[in-house]
């Protein structure tokens, strides 16, 4: 006699076969979700979410998500039944490969897989983005203070000029904190913003309120797939590259890794910046470039070196870092730099500070001291993007941003509105924009 | 506050450690107060009426150069709590707008605002887009309306030198940009705030922002002027770590005190009679207490709903320290002049520029008492 329960059970586990339509994995909107019911699917309806990671599952559950076409990965473990892929995550875990089944790595920074040819490459480990907590010393002691933020771009943005693949940023909320719903706004869009996912993850606070349906967590979660599903309709956002005039010629697997380096300080100073992993320097990478700074001089071959020689002898500025300077390669564990790298660290960023000044590098804005941003260039080169990001509990307001190409149209994007043309005015050095307000995020395009 | 507490504050005399002597000799001149909740409001309007309570501008600035002073202390990205930096310790760029363009209708040839801002000798412009100022408005607002940094040479030339007739508190010269000698008449455009070393910033202190950092800053050259500054002003005032670059003359009596409440206080006051402010005008629409910026501990936003205006800087000064809930005739270590500071109200006064006695100024408009907004208790 057939047992009825395991037909069910056989049926349900071809579901996600079955569901061809689904999304391919650089196209997936990942979340950690820390229920096994179904019903808690319901969460998912209207959403752009597309992709569970779960550490525990059933093949009920899996079944349902696939009907729902919803990708299914189990995290360190192999289950029984058959999900869309697996996630081995963490220093030293592992699990039985199939051949067949599709695989996520979310490693440590220092061991992820740059320029593998992975649909999704990832980390577990992130900054938790923001504006740094005053700590009385150094960060806001006097009238010259701006606010440090602290942030992921500049890693992801390494990470990114290394190769094609999705990148995956998938660090928690910090432990015992109640993350308030601008936090998760705000981790969300720095990723996005920077071609990358931040795979969403609840604090337990939110997590225990959403599984009770409670109105204000609800609203929360409204929130954040609502700011998803904004990034999700402009796809060709993330075909987009850095466009600034600044190069920074870097070797991923080094400083790049690091958040706080470089790129992070260029970012703070709100100054467009194109990360070139060494060993993709080219004429073709710099093209554009007017500024190049090439953080480890010694570590590029002859090639290389001749490459930005042509860069120079084309009109280029180039800052070496100092002979014998060596870019500091993270250890296990580590991902931002210690007092002594930021102290060696200094000597090269005061070069490189004194190198862009207050120059426009592309874009230049003004009055966003709690913002980051991205200026992305189209592959046709007929549009631009700028990415606002803004870390503060409040919206910022007048912000300015001057920029050198020709772009003569404008509009202002953002996730609370329908898109609003801008004026365009000429500035002494190209043309400029003004934007009443930003919230949490916006994005001016910038056309021919 | 009754009739008796307010009776009480203006009958004050400075505490006992008071040397100065206030010069009852000294120039008095009206004052007037508007109330004004936000900005919002129609603060043209209010400050026009002000203006013609004080007997109308448009004799004084007709076919004039005008320089304005502002109040931009602090960089830009240096916030309370995130707030806009015209509601908490810069000067209100809607207020900037509306006097400018006052000054415009009243027939000012030129306009030019001026500042020297935080270790920055770029366009004054950057800082004012930095700062969320709409520029292209502020250049709307009235014909010849420009900006210039002043915390070097920065578009001009050479320094003006302005030389103190008689005995100097501080330096018997100071070196400015030559923006504050080619002008026929001078505004202070500041905010009604505290000062942590100096007590109060009003009309006065805010023109301490006319030294520049290339002669007065902490790096500025030894020798020379350094026009590229990177840093503050505090090693030379306020300090007394080391002299200004030697275009400018020693101060006279070096070695006499290192309180900044003491140093920089008579250098505003010595100011005040150097570059004779024509007209001041005070933001106290919105503010914060307890000191003059974001950096300063402990301090809050607070909303006056004021503005004050006169033609005469100590007695505008006085009323806008009264309206703030101060005696501003207090002595060294008496509320709002902590930290061993010395009342630059009274210094100016001494110096002749102004009376300080609230009783010999007339308060046109909203009187003191109704709006009058403690800063502290």
């Amino acid at each position: 006699m057939i047992d009825m329960r395991m037909c069910h059970a056989a049926l349900l586990s071809l579901l996600p076969l079955v569901c061809s339509a689904a999304p391919k994995p650089a196209d997936w909107v990942p979340v950690r979700w820390p229920w096994s019911d179904t019903q808690s699917l319901d969460l998912l309806n209207g959403t752009p979410v597309n992709c569970l990671l779960l550490t525990r599952a059933t093949p009920e559950f899996v079944a349902a998500a696939a009907a729902r076409g919803i990708a299914t990965l189990a995290v360190n473990f192999d289950p029984a039944f058959p999900v869309d892929g697996m996630v081995v995550e963490g220093e030293t875990a592992s699990v039985n490969r199939d051949a067949q089944k599709l695989v996520i790595e979310l490693l440590p920074r220092y061991k992820m897989k740059l320029g593998s040819p992975a649909p999704v490459i990832g980390t577990y480990q992130g900054v938790w983005p923001g504006i740094a907590a005053d700590d009385g010393k150094t960060k806001h002691s006097g009238p010259t203070s701006s606010a440090w933020i602290d942030t992921n771009t500049g890693f992801l943005r390494a990470v990114r000029a290394f190769g094609t693949s999705t990148v995956w940023l998938a660090n928690r909320p910090p432990e015992k904190t109640i993350v308030s719903t601008a936090r998760y706004l705000q981790v969300i869009a720095e990723a996005a913003i920077s071609g990358a996912r931040w795979v969403i993850a609840f604090d337990d606070d939110l997590a225990r309120r959403l599984a009770k349906r409670e109105e204000a967590a609800l609203g929360t979660w409204k929130r954040i797939t609502a700011l998803l599903a904004y990034f999700e309709q402009h796809p060709e956002w993330r075909e987009m590259k850095e466009n600034g005039t600044l190069a920074v010629v870097q070797d991923p697997s080094k400083g790049g890794l690091l958040s706080g380096g470089i790129l992070d300080m260029i970012a703070v100073k709100h100054t467009p910046v194109r990360p070139i992993a060494g060993n993709r320097l080219s004429a073709e990478a710099l093209a554009g470039a007017t500024m190049a700074v090439n953080i480890e001089g010694d570590a590029l071959t002859p090639e290389q070196k001749e490459v930005l020689r042509g860069f120079t002898r084309s009109g280029g500025m180039l800052l070496n870092g100092p002979p014998g300077w060596k870019d500091p390669t993270p250890p296990a564990g580590k991902i931002t730099l210690d007092e002594a790298e930021l102290d060696r660290l200094n000597d090269m960023w005061k070069d490189v500070n004194n190198l862009i000044g207050r120059r426009n590098m592309g874009v230049r804005l003004f009055n966003v001291s709690s913002t980051l941003s991205n200026y992305l260039g189209a592959p046709d080169g007929k549009s631009a993007i700028v990415h606002l990001v803004n870390y503060s509990d409040y919206p910022v307001e007048s912000v300015t941003m001057h920029y050198l190409a020709n772009y003569p149209r404008a509009t202002l994007i953002t996730p609370e509105g329908k898109p609003k043309p801008l004026e365009v005015y000429k500035t002494e050095d190209g043309w400029g924009v003004d934007i009443d307000r930003v919230v949490v995020c916006a994005t001016i395009k910038l056309e021919q | 506050m009754t009739r008796r507490e307010w009776l009480a504050l203006i009958s004050a005399t400075p505490g006992v450690s008071n040397l100065l002597n206030a010069a009852p000799d000294a120039p008095a001149s009206p004052v007037a107060i508007a109330q004004c909740p936000t900005y919002d409001e129609d603060v043209t309007a209010k400050l026009s009426t002000m203006f013609d309570q004080l007997g109308g501008i448009d004799k004084l600035v007709r076919n004039k150069t005008v320089t304005i002073k502002l109040n931009m202390t602090g960089a830009p990205g240096n916030k309370l709590q995130g707030m806009a930096l015209g509601r908490t310790h810069y000067t209100h760029p809607k207020v900037v707008g509306s006097v400018a363009y006052l000054l415009g209708k009243a027939g000012a040839k030129r306009i030019r605002f001026t500042e020297s801002p935080w270790a920055w000798a770029g366009p004054l412009e950057d800082v004012m887009l930095d700062s969320g100022w709409n520029v292209r408005s502020l250049l709307a607002a009235a014909p010849g309306v420009e900006f210039e940094n002043t915390n070097a040479l920065c578009k001009r030339k050479q320094y003006a030198r302005f030389k103190f007739p008689g005995t100097a508190y501080m330096y018997p010269e100071y070196v400015l940009n030559q923006a504050y000698e080619e002008t026929d008449v001078f505004v202070s455009l500041a905010k009604l705030k505290q000062h942590a070393d100096c007590g109060v910033t009003l009309s006065i202190k805010n023109c301490f922002g006319c030294v520049p950092a290339s002669i007065y800053g902490d790096d500025a050259g030894i020798d020379e002027p350094n026009e590229n500054p990177k840093q503050g002003r505090l090693a030379v005032v306020h300090q007394a770590k080391r002299q200004p670059s030697k275009i400018a003359p020693p101060e006279l009596h070096p070695g006499t005190s290192n309180t900044a409440g003491v140093r920089v206080s008579r250098v505003v006051a010595d100011l005040t009679v150097v570059r004779p402010i024509h007209l001041a005008i005070i933001d106290g629409v919105e503010s914060m207490a307890g000191g003059e910026g974001p950096w300063i501990r402990g301090v809050r936003p607070v909303a006056p709903g004021v503005l004050i205006a006169g033609m005469n800087p100590v007695c505008t000064d006085a009323v806008s320290t009264a309206v703030m809930g101060f005696n501003p005739r207090a002595g060294k270590g008496e509320a709002p002049f902590y930290r061993n500071a010395d009342n630059t109200l009274m210094l100016a006064e001494a110096h002749g520029v102004g009376t300080t006695d609230l009783k010999r100024i007339e308060v046109r408009g909203v009187p003191i008492e109704k709006a009058l907004f403690r800063f502290v208790g």
